[in-house]
């Protein structure tokens, strides 16, 4: 990685080096494209990055679990060839509960089961079924992962035909499975879970991850389809897919940043991309923050499509109909992320194996019921953080170690919800307010945490659009609500990764499929262009 | 053998039941309409709860009635009129006022008042409705094509549909996935910006749910509840003189001139179903009676789990049954006046009290309404939907005395803490405290009160939970997936057995069309 681009002109400039950017610049490269990837940071990742925030720790900064990472953007460019090594934590969420009890779901079914037991013998007998249906549907939807969108209502056959795929695979369920994924796709996740399950404990603990990114209550329609989407690839691990990253989320950018070089690309970071040079209508180049210019035949851009149209193209350039329709884009802030230093490993009551392989290897979410996540986003609603957040928590030093100082640990908690507009106040000032919040919240659960921080560092919605460039905190690009995807995402009539402006793309989470580690933008966005004949 | 009285036996004369027989009477069938109680219509009846007052009990309004079913009953010559409803009026807390009334220019005028931008907007987005709701309208006249099906009418009908749909240009059919997706409160944020617009805007999207404004799915109701036509004028409401019990008493009329026998206070207590199909019914006080069609205008659960034995249901009906989400989470509370109610943001007489008062200050006011009613409480400070029915039609009450309608959300059937019997009077205080905030002289012309809880909804009219529309009108149960799966063609698992009610498409409202639609795919299943 450079500091400067080697030359004026590339056959292709991708503006950010998100792990997006980094798909797209890889495969580009590797079909033989003469590539040039623009990072404003100093390092690659974006928000899927491992970096120092504290002397001697490291936390991955953003995103904590890479489990949706498309295995077969892994194979095509043999990822674990240059350093991307995985760990499956036995334990996939540990739910302590505020009485001393605990839950604790393991990637081993059976083990899932005997803990369920222990809180509703119905629900553990139902447990096994649930993850076969789960995964079934999951299944369906990982084959829309990785083909464009048709760009609906015209009818483009070639644009369909990719499509047959997924149609088939949903017809292949049978017609009670079909049915049930159509009835489940509009749903809550609260609603979804009450027709399985009775235990709180249970179901809270499965349908967090149906918020994942959103501004949304669990009671809201859209979290069941979240919480599927949550589940592409868990395989028999069924309700939640997690997989993290040996050495952490960065070393998988890193890796993609190598492959990316292997092939011929170059990559700059500490380098800002102020503006997008058009010719007409034309992408011809971009302008660099020192004023430089760089010419280029196509413009693939992974940052947020607010941020690529107003802020880098320019409204002025833009027809006004696109233009109100990138206004309107949804973007919420649904999280804050906090990052604290312990000096030991914490305690949770009912964690009986506390070490490596243990109850807290995977998540620790504090979200005792749906109820109580559903008052959490009341509070967001009108614009006050979560007063009882839901907490989101990963302990990455369990599996690896070198992440902090020898019997030091890092916790890195996702705070849900802190929305981007607060009624009162500005978030450089509540920043200290959140960090109170969070911790209360935590100790109420792990006595004692409190003695073990030696350091804490705390990503508000602010932060991740000032630092991470994601406009107004939305971590996703834009809501994954079922009107802001496939053909809608992320304006309708632009869902295949194309701008208005010629020679201009897109590739970041703002397009379909959306958000999460996954790749798929990336890799849906080079095939468009490797698909184009550049003139 | 039992004699075999009737063709078809339909349980229950709500007006959906009552639509299903008259047309089933009018294809030569010899029909049956049981009722339990003593009148007529369901949730559309007209009851002088007080002497001298005439209630529309629970429903109060009406817009989405087919034309079809008022032509092919003839119902404008058995006694159903229908009187526009012009206007809707939002009182503000502050004292100010939203008015928005037939006369285009007044409202435009009314709406510039908060905002010139909106006022402009306003326009397009009625029109944008409008056309809208013309090309999902035909959805409300066809069977759900079941798109599980290899037949050939269930492919040619996904294949109609998708054509119509696709038909449509890309601005309307992106407008219509976003109806069909947003909650109305972002739905309405990408056309206005005036609180009491959108407020007011936003509330026809959470009429019958248990959804706030913010609530993804609202929109889509915000399009139900546009796809009104009276006389032939999209999207205004009426009320009908006599209140909505005369829709109920046209039906009936029209259905005995067509040889339809009805029996009130003739509870059914059962279905009999012999060798997989049902024969008749028996009546509470013991009665059988016999016919080759049952048809229920009664909701899955009252149908399926309490007049037919377990037993002989297919355990996957019995599992989607139990499926099917019911939430009511609405009230009522009807007053009798003894004088005419003052608004105090525009106090005296006027064409507003002619039309209806709606409590909808901001979208924010609404969803507070709806957060109190997720954790099982009644909303402090309720929505609120008034007409005062007496103001359009005076033979509703006694001269210069007025009857009041107030449709109230929220009201959770499942109440946190306690049961409706008690909270009963607290929730009548709750509303009446609530209006007379914007009306003050009302508490001081009240001369009775009646408080409808969602229990009460249930007991009186069988609505399980006191939801208005037999379910939740939520995407995962409608169309082919209403009520469920393999019932969505009014069809059941027993032969001979059919729904007709609003658990059916197109669901909820005064519309007739699941009782039309049903007779339909009755008889074509006819045999001779």
């Amino acid at each position: 990685m450079t500091n400067a681009p080697g030359h004026k002109s590339y056959e292709v400039i991708v503006i950010g080096a998100g792990h997006n950017g980094l798909v797209t610049a890889a495969y580009l490269a590797k079909a033989g494209k003469q590539v040039l990837v623009i990072e404003r940071r100093p390092h690659v990742g974006g928000a899927a990055s491992t970096e120092e925030v504290f002397q001697g720790y490291k936390a991955n900064t953003g995103a904590t679990d890479a489990g949706l990472f498309l295995p077969r953007i892994v194979s095509d460019l043999d990822l674990e060839s240059h350093g991307l090594g995985w760990v499956e934590s036995p334990a996939l969420v540990f739910a302590p509960q505020l009485d001393g009890n605990s839950l604790t779901l393991w990637r081993d079914p059976n083990r899932s089961v005997a803990e369920i037991a222990g809180f509703s013998k119905t629900d553990a007998d139902r447990y096994p079924a649930f993850l076969r249906l789960v995964s079934r549907l999951a299944e369906v939807l990982s084959l829309m992962l990785t083909v464009s969108p048709p760009s609906l209502p015209e009818i483009r056959v070639g644009e369909l035909l990719p499509w047959l795929r997924t149609a088939l695979k949903l017809k292949s369920l049978g017609e009670h499975d079909m049915m049930e994924f159509l009835r489940f796709l509009p749903m809550s996740v609260a609603d979804f879970l009450d027709e399985w399950f009775e235990s709180r404990a249970l179901k809270a603990a499965i349908g967090s991850s149906g918020v994942t990114g959103s501004f949304l209550g669990p009671r809201s329609s859209g979290t069941a389809l979240m919480l599927l989407y949550q589940a592409i690839h868990a395989g028999k691990a069924g309700f939640r897919s997690s997989r993290f990253v040996q050495g952490g989320i960065g070393r998988l950018s890193q890796a993609l940043a190598e492959v990316a070089i292997q092939h011929g690309a170059e990559i700059c970071t500490g380098l800002e991309v102020s503006e997008i040079i058009l010719d007409g209508n034309n992408a011809s180049g971009v302008r660099l923050g020192n004023g430089e210019r760089i010419d280029a035949r196509a413009v693939v851009s992974s940052v947020d499509p607010q941020r690529t149209f107003f802020g880098l193209v320019g409204a002025p350039h833009l027809e006004v109909r696109f233009v109100r329709e990138v206004k309107n884009i949804r973007l919420h802030s649904s999280l804050a992320r906090v990052h604290l230093a312990l000096s030991g490993l914490p305690s949770f009551p009912g964690a009986s194996q506390a070490g490596p392989g243990g109850n807290l290897s995977g998540h620790i979410l504090i979200c005792p019921d749906l109820d109580y996540l559903e008052r959490a986003f009341d509070d967001a609603k009108y614009g006050r953080f979560s007063s009882r957040p839901l907490l989101d928590i990963v302990i990455p030093t369990l599996s690896d170690p070198a992440l902090a100082p020898p019997g030091k640990h890092i916790l890195s908690i996702d705070a849900y919800y802190a929305p981007y507009a607060l009624q009162e106040g500005g978030w450089d000032e509540k920043r200290g307010e959140l960090l109170d919040v969070v911790l209360q919240t935590l100790a109420a659960y792990s006595p004692g945490i409190t003695n073990l921080i030696t350091n804490t560092q705390v990503i508000t919605p602010l932060d991740l659009e000032r630092e991470y460039g994601l406009t107004r905190g939305d971590i996703y690009q834009g809501q994954m609500g079922l009107d802001q995807i496939l053909m809608m995402r992320p304006v309708p009539g632009y869902g295949r990764y194309r701008a208005p402006v010629k020679n201009l793309f897109l590739c970041g989470a703002g397009t379909h499929p959306g958000g999460g580690v996954t790749g798929a933008p990336g890799y849906n966005a080079a095939r468009e262009i490797m698909d184009l004949r550049t003139d | 053998m039992m004699p075999v009285e009737y063709d078809a036996i339909v349980i229950g004369g709500g007006h959906n039941g009552l639509v299903n027989a008259a047309y089933l009477a009018r294809a030569g069938k010899k029909t049956l309409v049981l009722e339990r109680r003593h009148i007529l219509g369901g949730a559309s009846v007209t009851e002088e709860i007080f002497p001298g007052f005439k209630f529309s009990v629970f429903s109060y309004v009406v817009s989405l009635f087919r034309p079809e079913i008022i032509r092919d009953l003839n119902l404008t010559q058995h006694g159903l009129m229908i009187l526009p409803l012009e206007s809707t009026l939002a009182p503000l807390p502050d004292g100010d006022y939203l008015y928005r009334g037939a006369d285009h220019y007044e409202s435009y005028r009314n709406i510039a008042r908060f905002s010139p931008r909106d006022a402009d907007a306003y326009e397009d987005y009625s029109r944008s409705m409008y056309f809208m709701a013309k090309a999902v309208k035909y959805v409300l006249g066809i069977i759900p094509p079941d798109p599980a099906s290899l037949h050939l009418n269930d492919l040619s009908g996904l294949a109609r549909m998708a054509r119509q749909f696709l038909n449509l240009d890309g601005d309307q059919f992106y407008t219509l996935v976003r109806l069909m997706t947003m909650s109305s409160a972002d739905f309405l944020e990408r056309w206005f910006e005036s609180e009491p617009l959108m407020g007011t805007l936003s509330a026809s999207g959470i009429i019958g749910t248990f959804l706030g404004p913010r609530s993804p799915g609202s929109a889509y109701v915000l399009l139900h509840h546009y796809m009104g036509e009276i006389d032939g004028v999209f999207r205004a409401w009426g009320f009908a003189k006599g209140g909505t019990g005369a829709i109920a008493g046209a039906i009936a009329s029209s259905a005995r001139a067509l040889g339809v026998d009805i029996r009130t206070n003739a509870a059914v207590s059962k279905i009999i179903v012999q060798n997989g199909q049902s024969v008749g019914v028996a009546l509470e006080n013991g009665d059988e009676i016999y016919a080759r069609v049952v048809v229920s205008s009664l909701d899955p659960q009252q149908t399926f789990l309490k007049l037919i034995d377990p037993a002989l249901l297919p355990d996957e009906l019995v599992a989607s049954v139990r499926k099917y989400i019911y939430r009511g989470s609405s009230g009522k509370v009807n007053l009798a006046l003894d004088a005419p109610p003052e608004l105090a943001c525009l106090p005296g007489p006027g064409p507003h009290l002619r039309g209806a008062i709606s409590i909808s200050p901001s979208v924010d006011y609404i969803e507070r309404a709806y957060d109190d009613a997720k954790y099982g409480d009644f909303s402090r400070r309720p929505y609120i939907d008034v007409i005062v029915p007496s103001m359009i039609d005076p033979d509703m009450a006694p001269p210069g005395k007025h009857v009041m309608s107030c449709f109230v959300q929220y009201a959770p059937y499942h109440l946190r803490d306690g049961n409706w019997d008690d909270q009963r009077e607290a929730f009548g205080e709750a509303v009446v405290d609530t209006l007379a905030e914007y009306i003050p002289n009302l508490k001081d012309i009240i001369l009775h009160r009646q408080v409808l809880t969602p229990l009460d909804i249930e007991r009186t009219t069988g609505l399980t939970e006191g939801n208005i529309f037999q379910g939740e009108l939520s995407l995962s149960q409608l169309f082919f997936l209403r009520p469920a799966p393999g019932l969505a063609k009014y069809r059941t698992p027993i032969r001979k057995t059919y729904l007709c009610g609003s658990s059916t498409h197109p669901g909820g409202g005064i519309t007739g069309a699941p009782g039309r639609l049903a007779a339909l795919e009755i008889l074509k299943d006819w045999q001779p």
